[in-house]
C-alpha cells in the first residue's frame, strides 16, 4: 500500500476517511504511545516513591531516612518503624526497671495527646527527640526552648561523646536550656542545639534540627556519625513516626464522611452528564465560513476629523474663515456681484439688501476672528441670518 | 459522531440510579459503559453519510434586495434510512435561511431541500459545503460528514434608478420629436419631411419643400443618434467611503446612535461605488434607449472591467454582470493610468462619463494635469456623488462644537466648489449631486448635452 487510495468518482465528500485519519494521526499517536511507554517504565522501575514525610526511616526523598535506616541496620541495630503509641508498647521488649534496652526516635510528635506523651515516657527506652518537639515538658523535663537558631555546620564544643566523637555537625532549629546536670553540646546563641538530659534512669537527647538525618545531609560533616552515635545506642531502635492519617475519634466524622457514597457518586455521574452535555453542544454542524468583507467607512469621517481638529485647537481663525468663505460663495451671485468683487462692494451690497448697519456686516465678514467660542457661535448666526435676508430680500 | 441531548439526558437518569444503588462505583460504571454500548448501536445502525449524492439547481443570478432559491436534491444510494438536519454552508452576507434543514431520504430515494438566498451586498456568494448529520434510530448518536456541492450566486446592483426611467424617456421622445403631443422635435439633427397636421410649430415649415409640392410640408428633426456614451467607473479608495443610507439594509449592520449631529442615527450608507453604479445604470439604460453606443470601464490602478459596446438588447444584462463583483480597492487610483486606457479604447470622439469622487487632493494631483489629453478628443462628464452627511454638518448651529463642525464640512463643500470651477474651467461638465440624485441629475445632464448637440 504505498499509494494513496485515488478518490471515489463521484463522491463529493470532503470528510476525512477512517484510513485517512489514521494515515495522518498515527505518527502523533505513536510519539504519544512512547511518551506514555516510558512514563509508565520509569515509575515502575524507579523505585517506590514513598514518603514525602521528613524524618521517615522508609522515606527516599531528601527530607527523608532511609539512609539513616539502612546504616543502622549495617550495624545490627534492629530498627522497627511505629506509627502509633499502641505499636510503640508492644515493640519494646518487656524489661521494666532494668537499664535502657531500646531507643525511641521522637520526631514529629505534634499528633500526640498529652497521655500517650505520658505512656511514652513509662517505656523502658532512651528517648531522642529530634526537631521540634511538642510535649516537650513531659517527654524531656527540664528541658527549655530559648528560641530561633540558624541551622548551619557546628562545632560540639561539649563533653558527650557522642558528640566529641562525631565532630562537626549541621545543627540548629531551636536553641535549648537543659536542666542542671544536662550535657549541652553544639552552642547556639543563648543555648545548645543539643542537650542530652537524665530522666530517672533514663537518657533524654533533645535535638533542635533533625536535619542532619536525612538523606540530604547525612554524608556531610560528621553529620552521619552523630546520627548513629544517638540513634544506635541500644541494639533496638523503636522510631516513631507520624500516621498517614490522624485518625479521628468516634463521633467527630466530618461532614464530607457522613454524606453516603452514593452521593459522592452521583457527583460524578453528573460531571459525566455535562461532558456529554458539552459534547453534544460543541459539535459544529458544518465549517465556520469565513469571507472577505468590504471595508465600512463613513464618507464623512474626515470631515468629522478635521471638525474634531479644530475643536481641539480653538481654531476659530480657520473655522471663521471657512465659515465666511461658504457665506461668500453662496451670496455673492445672488447679489449679482462678480466672484472677483472686492470687500468693500460685498459689505455695501449686503447692507444695502439687507438693511444692516455696513460696519456690523464688514465685521462680521473681513473683521478679526472672533474671540471666543460664544463669539464663534455668535458669528456663525449672524452670518446665517444676512443670508436669510439676501435670500427674502 | 456526533452526540445529541439525548446521550446527557441518559447520563442524567444514570445519577439517579448513582444515587441510590447499593454499589455506587458500580453503578457509574455500568452506566457508562450502558451509554458506550448504545453510542456505538446507534452510530452503527445510522444512515451513512458519506455515499449520499446530491445535486443543485436553481437561480443563478438575484438582484440585490430580492431573493433567489437554491435547490439541492439528496439522493440516497445506501442501503439505511439517512434521518437527520442538513446545514447547507453559505457565506453569511449571502443570507441563507433556513440555516438548518430536516432531512429524511429513504434507502434508494431522492429529496429536494429548498434554500433561500437574500443577499445582503453586491458580488458572486460561492456554497461552502453541505454537512449532513443523520441520526441513529435511537437518536443517541449521529453520524456527520461534509460534501463540497459547488454552486454559485451572482447579485446583481439593484438598479434603484429604475423607476426614474420612465420620466427620463418621455423626456428623451420630446426630444426625438415623437412625444403624442407633436411638439417640436427639438434634436438637432435634420430627420426627414412630412405633410404638415395641424399643432405643428409653423416655424418648422419648409417653405422650399412646400414650394415644390402641393401640400405644407415641415421638417423634422431628431436628436443626433449613434453617439458613443464611455462610462468611467472609478473604484479606487475614494469610492469605498458610505454615504446616505444603504436602501438594503447590511448584514450585521444597526444603526448606531452616536456622532456630533444631536444625536441623530448614523446609518451606515452604502459606498459611492453602489451608488455611481446605480447612476451608471440610468445612464446606460437611457443612452441605449437614444441609439447611443454605451461602453463601460472600471479602472482603479488597473482594467477591473471592459465592456464593450454591447447591443442595446442585452446592454443592461451584460452591463450589471460585469459591474456584480466589482469592489472598492482600497488604493489610491491613477488618473493617467485611466485616462491612457480610455484613449486605446475611445479612438472616436464620445461623451467620457468618469463617476469619481470631487476629492481635491486625488483630483489636483492626478486627473487635472493629464485632463487636458482627454478634453482634447473627447467630451468629459464628470459625475460625483456628494455626502448629505457633510451637508447636515453644514447647517449645524447654536453650540460651539456644532458651529466647528459647520466650518469643517463649509471648509470641505468650498474644496468642492473649487475644483469643480477648475474642471469647468477646462471644459469638463461636472454633476454633483447627493446620492439620491445623483442617477437623475446624470440622466439630466446627458440629456442636456443631447439636446444641446454637444455629443
Amino acid at each position: 500500500m504505498s499509494l494513496a487510495a485515488p478518490p471515489q468518482s463521484g463522491s463529493t465528500s470532503v470528510s476525512p476517511t477512517a484510513r485517512r485519519l489514521w494515515r495522518g494521526g498515527r505518527g502523533i499517536l505513536l510519539i504519544a504511545l512512547l511518551v506514555v511507554a516510558g512514563a509508565v517504565v520509569t515509575v515502575l522501575f524507579g523505585g517506590a516513591q514513598q514518603g514525602g514525610k521528613p524524618l521517615d526511616p522508609d522515606g527516599t526523598s531528601l527530607s527523608g531516612a532511609r539512609g539513616l535506616a539502612q546504616l543502622l541496620r549495617a550495624r545490627d541495630v534492629r530498627v522497627v518503624r511505629v506509627t502509633s503509641v499502641a505499636e510503640a508498647r508492644t515493640a519494646v521488649p518487656e524489661a521494666t526497671g532494668g537499664p535502657a534496652a531500646a531507643t525511641l526516635l521522637l520526631g514529629d510528635t505534634s499528633f500526640l495527646t498529652e497521655d500517650e506523651a505520658r505512656q511514652l515516657t513509662t517505656l523502658p527506652a532512651d528517648r531522642l527527640l529530634v526537631g521540634e518537639a511538642t510535649h516537650l515538658d513531659v517527654l524531656a523535663p527540664g528541658v527549655t526552648v530559648n528560641g530561633p537558631a540558624r541551622s548551619r555546620s557546628r562545632e560540639p564544643e561539649c563533653a558527650l561523646p557522642a558528640a566529641i566523637r562525631a565532630g562537626s555537625a549541621y545543627m540548629g532549629g531551636v536553641a535549648l536550656t537543659g536542666p542542671s546536670g544536662a550535657i549541652g553540646c553544639y552552642p547556639a546563641d543563648g543555648g545548645s542545639t543539643l542537650v542530652s538530659a537524665r530522666d530517672g534512669e533514663r537518657t533524654v537527647t533533645v535535638v533542635g534540627d533533625g536535619e542532619f538525618m536525612t538523606n540530604l545531609r547525612l554524608a556531610e560533616d560528621g553529620n552521619a556519625a552523630l546520627a548513629m552515635n544517638l540513634a544506635g545506642a541500644h541494639p533496638m531502635l523503636i522510631w516513631l513516626v507520624a500516621p498517614e492519617s490522624v485518625p479521628q475519634a468516634a463521633g467527630e466524622a466530618s461532614l464530607y464522611e457522613l454524606i453516603p457514597d452514593g452521593v459522592k457518586w452521583a457527583v460524578v455521574q453528573v460531571g459525566v452528564a455535562v461532558f456529554l452535555l458539552a459534547l453534544w453542544r460543541g459539535r459544529r454542524l458544518g465549517p465556520v465560513v469565513a469571507e472577505r468583507l468590504p471595508v465600512v467607512v463613513r464618507a464623512a469621517e474626515t470631515v468629522e476629523g478635521r471638525a474634531r481638529l479644530y475643536r481641539a485647537r480653538r481654531a476659530r481663525d480657520r473655522a471663521a474663515a471657512a465659515l465666511r468663505g461658504g457665506f461668500a460663495d453662496r451670496v455673492t451671485p445672488r447679489l449679482g456681484l462678480p466672484s472677483a468683487a472686492g470687500p468693500d462692494a460685498t459689505v455695501n451690497a449686503i447692507a444695502e439688501r439687507t438693511g444692516q448697519a455696513a460696519a456690523r456686516v464688514g465685521t462680521a465678514l473681513y473683521g478679526p476672528p472672533p474671540a471666543d467660542e460664544a463669539g464663534l457661535v455668535a458669528l456663525a448666526a449672524f452670518l446665517d441670518m444676512l443670508e436669510r435676508q439676501v435670500g427674502e430680500s | 459522531m456526533a452526540l445529541t441531548g439525548r446521550a446527557a439526558l441518559l447520563a442524567l437518569l444514570g445519577t439517579l440510579v448513582v444515587l441510590f444503588a447499593p454499589r455506587p462505583g458500580l453503578a457509574v460504571a455500568g452506566v457508562a459503559l450502558l451509554i458506550v454500548a448504545l453510542v456505538t448501536v446507534d452510530l452503527l445502525l445510522a444512515g451513512s453519510v458519506r455515499p449520499l449524492r446530491f445535486t443543485r439547481s436553481g437561480d443563478r443570478l438575484v438582484r440585490l434586495g430580492e431573493s433567489a432559491t437554491v435547490e439541492l436534491i439528496v439522493e440516497n444510494p445506501g442501503s439505511r434510512r439517512a434521518r437527520g438536519v442538513l446545514r447547507d454552508s453559505w457565506p453569511p452576507s449571502a443570507g441563507a435561511t433556513p440555516r438548518h434543514l430536516p432531512l429524511d431520504v429513504p434507502p434508494g430515494e431522492r429529496r429536494r431541500l429548498v434554500t433561500t438566498l437574500s443577499p445582503t451586498r453586491r458580488g458572486d456568494r460561492e456554497a461552502v459545503t453541505v454537512t449532513v448529520r443523520t441520526l441513529g434510530p435511537m437518536g443517541i448518536a449521529a453520524r456527520q460528514g461534509s460534501h463540497s456541492v459547488p454552486w454559485s450566486v451572482r447579485v446583481l446592483p439593484p438598479f434603484l434608478s429604475r423607476k426614474h426611467l420612465p420620466a427620463k424617456l418621455s423626456r428623451l421622445r420630446e426630444l426625438e420629436g415623437q412625444h403624442p403631443s407633436m411638439v417640436r422635435g427639438q434634436g438637432t439633427e435634420f430627420d426627414s419631411l412630412r405633410e404638415y397636421v395641424v399643432g405643428d410649430d409653423v416655424r418648422s415649415i419648409d417653405w422650399r419643400a412646400t414650394a415644390r409640392r402641393n401640400d405644407v410640408v415641415v421638417r423634422t428633426w431628431r436628436p443626433e443618434r449613434d453617439r458613443r456614451v464611455l462610462i468611467v467607473l472609478d473604484t479606487g479608495r475614494t469610492s469605498a467611503g458610505r454615504v446616505g443610507t444603504a436602501p438594503i439594509p447590511l448584514a450585521g449592520e444597526t444603526p448606531r446612535r452616536s456622532g456630533p449631529y444631536g444625536g441623530a442615527a448614523i446609518v451606515p450608507g452604502w459606498p459611492r461605488l453602489d451608488w455611481s453604479m446605480d447612476a451608471a445604470l440610468l445612464l446606460a439604460a437611457l443612452a441605449s434607449r437614444a441609439g447611443d453606443r454605451v461602453d463601460f470601464l472600471a479602472y482603479d490602478r488597473t482594467v477591473r472591467a471592459w465592456l464593450p459596446g454591447a447591443h442595446r438588447t442585452e446592454l443592461l444584462s451584460s452591463l450589471v454582470n460585469s459591474m456584480a463583483p466589482i469592489e472598492a480597492e482600497l488604493i489610491e487610483a491613477d488618473p493617467a493610468g485611466m485616462v491612457a486606457a480610455v484613449m486605446t479604447r475611445a479612438r472616436r470622439r464620445c461623451l467620457v462619463v468618469v463617476l469619481t469622487d470631487l476629492n481635491s487632493a486625488s483630483l489636483e494631483e492626478g486627473l487635472l494635469p493629464v485632463l487636458p489629453q482627454l478634453s482634447s478628443r473627447h467630451l468629459v462628464l464628470l459625475a460625483a456623488v456628494s455626502d448629505p452627511q457633510v451637508a447636515a454638518m453644514a447647517a449645524g448651529r447654536g453650540t460651539s462644537e456644532l458651529v466647528y463642525n459647520a466650518a469643517a464640512a463649509e471648509h470641505q463643500n468650498a474644496d468642492r466648489r473649487r475644483i469643480t470651477t477648475r474642471l469647468r474651467r477646462q471644459g469638463v461638465e461636472v454633476v454633483d449631486a447627493s446620492p439620491e440624485r445623483i442617477a437623475p441629475a446624470l440622466a439630466d445632464a446627458y440629456l442636456a448635452l443631447k439636446a444641446a448637440g454637444r455629443l
